[in-house]
């Protein structure tokens, strides 16, 4: 669904972001974008959706390359941005104005996603506050039945109850040819959601592995002592939370946070595990 | 598909637009009515008050026309892209599956047919109903028995011979316009301003150049067929400046759809 090939960009012509950047995303699947501060988490998603233009390399994404902004194409994109802008209108108006350009538009699914995140619908959506502007830049991009959806920070201003309506929605969104890109610093509110994790640092991909492969090949566990095995740990309450070479295909449950951390402080170590 | 241009996908852009850019558009035209509203409110109870006219009565319209019309069509042009210097605001409308050029045609359909159609409407409808109310005052008088026409006084604004005007003038508003519309989308933040300063610079270096070379290939030359040639020279200089307004209108929206083309978030 999505190539990258030799990506090379930046916002300054001798500062690159990107450096010969390669990937390839396929549908089926929801990735989870992960990266410190200026990684360029938000710049990627911005590439695939031909909001920014890369200096040098290719991008294919459904057949097209973004940058083009054709509007077959962006018709099959739903990018729903960390900050965004609701006009001063009511959902039926807003609705009325915006879903008549995705031929695909759901309209009872988005009655029901509304109803779900429970959103005052007679409501000017300036009035809203930012949670429920969120929810419904949400319902909206979802039922628009779009190929590929690319979230920035989707969780960012939801409460706890509707962070957890946000994953089960989106785990429910999950279709055979559907891509779904989540970038998010809340690691947390992407357990159990996402089935890939891409994690950006000093200008490349420092790990793009399914949760299956990486819980095949790491162990996420409680230790008391740390030994030579360990990979990265931090210490707890009750010794230390370690990451370390699943030597006996042990069941471990990923843990995000840590296998981040580990990603940024030991990347020498946990390469030749996933290459 | 055809992803440059499609009539259905074009009028849906124009009536989400509207949504958005009709808000300024209805709010700029109430402005500019209640000034209008004003300037003829003023004069018509000086008139009837005072029972003052002649044939300059209504002579306050040309100004208040131009001066008017140009603050409305500038703000109109320099308001369309200005949004897309906010980043919350320009990833949905780049967003919007709809083609550059159906964008860039949209800003062409509300700043310079709407906008220009809107103010003169506007201004017509105006100076029809109180030209059409003082006519009736003016004939309800008694001074009116004592003047042959009624227009000669209170002529409406749009029946005036207006033959003597270069075509040039006609063209002037879309010229200004695509200026305009190209500085909304060129600059990031105070697009108005901007532009007006930048359309000051150029226009101050333009009139130096034109004084300047004027002055180095006629200075100390005296013209041998002296005012024959006056007419001639107005005749040729028109359709020369008319081609010069339509060219640069035409390259202006040029820049402007590869602006747009090239917008990054």
């Amino acid at each position: 669904m999505i190539k990258i090939n030799n990506l090379n960009f930046g916002y300054s012509k001798g500062k690159l972001l990107f450096k010969n950047m390669s990937m390839q995303l396929s549908a089926g699947h929801i990735y989870g974008l992960l990266g410190k501060n200026g990684a360029g988490k938000s710049s990627l998603l911005k590439n695939l959706a031909g909001l920014v233009y890369a200096e040098s390399g290719t991008m294919d994404v459904l057949g097209y390359d973004p940058a083009q902004r054709q509007p077959s194409l962006l018709q099959q994109i739903c990018f729903i941005p960390e900050e965004f802008y609701l006009p001063s209108v009511k959902i039926d108006a807003f609705v009325k104005a915006n879903a008549a350009f995705y031929p695909d538009f759901d309209h009872s699914y988005f009655t029901a996603l509304l109803a779900e995140f429970d959103i005052p619908v007679a409501q000017k959506l300036i009035h809203m506050s930012y949670g429920q502007k969120k929810k419904v830049i949400i319902a909206f991009g979802l039922a628009t039945q779009a190929k590929l959806i690319i979230m920035d920070e989707p969780t960012n201003g939801l409460d706890i109850p509707s962070k957890a309506q946000f994953r089960k929605i989106m785990a429910s969104a999950m279709t055979d040819d559907r891509c779904i890109i989540i970038s998010t610093h809340q690691v947390r509110d992407l357990d159990n959601l996402i089935d890939t994790v891409i994690m950006l640092d000093e200008s490349s991909v420092a790990l793009k592995a399914s949760v299956e492969e990486i819980t095949n090949k790491l162990c996420f566990k409680k230790v008391k002592e740390l030994d030579d095995t360990v990979i990265y740990a931090e210490p707890s309450l009750s010794g230390f939370n370690a990451v370390m070479p699943n030597f006996h295909q042990e069941d471990s449950k990923l843990d995000i946070e840590l296998l981040f951390n580990a990603v940024l402080a030991e990347k020498n170590k946990l390469k030749p595990i996933f290459n | 598909m055809n992803n440059t241009f499609n009539i259905s996908r074009f009028s849906l852009l124009l009536k989400r637009q509207w949504l958005e850019f009709g808000k300024i558009y209805l709010i700029s035209l109430v402005v500019l009515l209640g000034v209008f509203i004003s300037f003829y409110g003023f004069n018509y109870y000086n008139i009837t008050t005072y029972k003052s006219f002649s044939s300059s009565t209504m002579g306050f319209r040309i100004p208040l026309f131009v001066v008017a019309g140009l603050l409305f069509i500038t703000v109109i042009a320099s308001s369309y892209f200005a949004h897309l210097g906010q980043k919350s605001r320009a990833i949905i409308d780049l967003m919007i599956p709809a083609s550059t050029f159906e964008k860039f045609m949209g800003s062409i359909f509300f700043t310079t047919l709407l906008g220009i159609v809107g103010y003169l409407l506007l201004f017509y409808v105006t100076d029809l109903l109180f030209l059409t109310s003082l006519q009736k005052w003016y004939q309800s008088t008694g001074v009116a028995g004592q003047l042959k026409d009624v227009n000669e006084f209170f002529p409406y604004f749009f029946t005036q011979d207006h033959e003597h005007l270069p075509t040039v003038i006609f063209l002037a508003p879309s010229f200004i316009v695509s200026i305009f519309l190209l500085g909304s989308i060129y600059f990031e933040k105070f697009h108005y301003i901007k532009t007006a300063i930048v359309v000051m610079i150029f226009s101050g270096l333009w009139s130096a150049i034109i004084m300047k070379s004027g002055e180095l290939l006629f200075e100390g030359r005296i013209p041998i067929n002296g005012a024959t040639h006056i007419g001639r020279t107005k005749d040729s200089v028109d359709p020369v400046f008319t081609i010069l307004l339509i060219v640069l209108t035409l390259i202006f929206w040029v820049i402007t759809y590869v602006r747009l083309k090239e917008k990054e978030v």
